[in-house]
């Protein structure tokens, strides 16, 4: 009786953490941000700030419209890496001569950083839109691309010994055992690219926009406005967690017949 | 048409590279399935009866020796043959009905047409009302019924059945054993059934080929057809024939 007790009390105590740990951080930002010379603007100055640019966007632009540059970059990007990472991977680890072939390559090229492409991509594609959606290409790709060749290569002999008895051709198998069998890999790698895409899209705003959540925080450091770099910053992390959530339901949904996916 | 050979083994070898040595899994393998008959391969444990099974479904290549099906040597896939997999054979993400009709979407019926043709026999092995079911949420035992009528579906002649109760727990065995021999009554198909149960065998089978540990050879063939079903585990005959293979099986200690 006694050992149940402490368990529902170990059990509240675990839903009161995360609200705990919130209030605290509230709490140490405020004793940061008072007093003489503080070094960072209190949670007041980046609310009053925050107000004030619904009054008075940036570039004209409002904060929705911010957001949704950024984010369409990185899914321009993104659709790209799907389109190319995929049936790439696929082909990687259904077939062995593609993968002796190509491999080795993506072994050399994976560990390099997208933002070591930007001298690169800035030569080639100028400092416009497609220079960054190419740097979030690069940056995405690699996910997509090695989380589906995973997924391919994890699939259950079995399960293909399936389709060929019964009668299944090459693309048959692709299509319908090796497709469904590695979408959930697949999905992995989508979610980690996007967090990747995430970070290359600030980067390459930073370097130079004219809209984006990235170049708010460089006007911000510009014109030592760090209420709006803070604001930013915290856009930035909400729709992180935002996209996060989003593909986890994604993913639960095309992958409903799997049980462990929480 | 009753004495008919479907199936013909001459002298199946299955050699396994191992790093520089090799191992030598089948030795010289012989022998023939009379069509409609229920053949037991009775073995034990990792002798190479699987590995003899993939051969004749065309999933592996033999060494040397030949595979004949209705008389005519083959050398791969057979669309007369069709396959009862171990638990895992069923595909997590379709749903009973889909993956029974999954031979016939392979084939390139039509969505209703297959569903249709399935349907028969979702409904001979017992899973009425559980066609939009996915795996998951069925149990072990009805997991198998479903790669059973799969197998039925697919509307080949000889189907071959590697170890489907293996990982049954006793009861369930016991029912698919009854189960398995009803839908052969019904619809009757040549059958190759491998196993390392020696009550199951003598249960199940017109004739058993008993088998030696690896290197897998024949150690000795027992015709049942004279002891009639359903046969009784306990029926003084049916005891005689399982001591006698008893005695006969190599003891593998794994």
């Amino acid at each position: 009786m006694k050992q149940r007790l402490q368990i529902t009390r170990y059990q509240i105590l675990l839903n009161i953490l995360p609200i705990l740990s919130i209030v605290l951080f509230a709490g140490l930002w405020i004793l940061v941000s008072s007093g003489e010379g503080h070094i960072i603007p209190s949670p007041g100055e980046v609310y009053d700030r925050a107000v004030r640019l619904f009054e008075k966007p940036i570039n004209h632009v409002s904060l929705g419209g911010h957001i949704w540059a950024s984010m369409k970059r990185v899914l321009n990007g993104l659709v790209f890496a799907c389109l190319t990472g995929i049936p790439l991977g696929l082909l990687m680890g259904w077939s062995k001569t593609a993968n002796s072939l190509l491999k080795p390559l993506f072994d050399l090229i994976r560990p390099i950083p997208a933002l070591a492409w930007i001298p690169l991509m800035t030569l080639w594609f100028g400092i416009g839109e497609s220079s960054k959606i190419a740097l979030i290409y690069l940056g995405t790709l690699m996910p997509v691309l090695v989380n589906t060749y995973a997924g391919v290569k994890m699939i259950p002999q079995l399960n293909i010994d399936v389709a060929r008895v019964f009668g299944a051709s090459q693309l048959q198998i692709v299509k319908d055992i090796v497709m469904p069998s590695a979408l959930s890999a697949i999905m992995a790698g989508i979610k980690t690219a996007v967090g990747t895409g995430w970070i290359v899209v600030l980067a390459a705003e930073m370097i130079s926009a004219d809209t984006g959540l990235g170049f708010m925080i460089i006007r911000g450091s510009n014109v030592a406005d760090l209420a709006l770099v803070i604001f930013a910053m915290l856009i930035i992390g909400l729709v992180g967690a935002f996209l996060s959530v989003l593909l986890t339901f994604a993913e639960r949904k095309l992958c409903s017949w799997k049980i462990e996916i929480k | 048409m009753e004495n008919r050979n479907k199936v013909e083994l001459h002298k199946i070898s299955k050699v396994f590279l191992n790093g520089d040595s090799c191992e030598a899994a089948i030795e010289e393998v012989s022998l023939s399935v009379k069509e409609n008959e229920f053949l037991v391969l009775l073995g034990p444990g990792e002798c190479g009866k699987s590995v003899l099974l993939n051969i004749v479904a065309g999933l592996m290549e033999a060494t040397s020796g030949e595979v004949y099906i209705n008389g005519e040597l083959c050398g791969g896939i057979h669309p007369e043959v069709g396959m009862v997999f171990q638990e895992l054979g069923v595909l997590p993400w379709l749903t009973v009905r889909d993956n029974v009709a999954l031979p016939e979407k392979f084939r390139g019926m039509s969505k209703k047409d297959r569903y249709a043709h399935g349907q028969e026999f979702i409904d001979l092995v017992g899973l009425h009302g559980f066609e939009k079911y996915y795996p998951h949420q069925l149990s072990g035992g009805m997991k198998q019924r479903v790669g059973i009528a799969r197998a039925y579906a697919s509307d080949s002649d000889i189907l071959l059945m590697d170890e489907p109760f293996g990982k049954l727990d006793a009861q369930t065995r016991y029912s698919m054993q009854d189960e398995i021999l009803k839908i052969w009554n019904q619809n009757k198909k040549t059958v190759i059934f491998v196993t390392n149960n020696i009550e199951e065998a003598v249960y199940l089978g017109d004739r058993i080929i008993l088998f030696t540990a690896a290197p897998m050879s024949v150690r000795r063939i027992y015709d049942l057809k004279d002891l009639p079903r359903p046969r009784n585990y306990t029926d003084e005959k049916f005891l005689q024939i399982r001591g006698e293979i008893n005695r006969h099986m190599d003891l593998v200690i794994q």
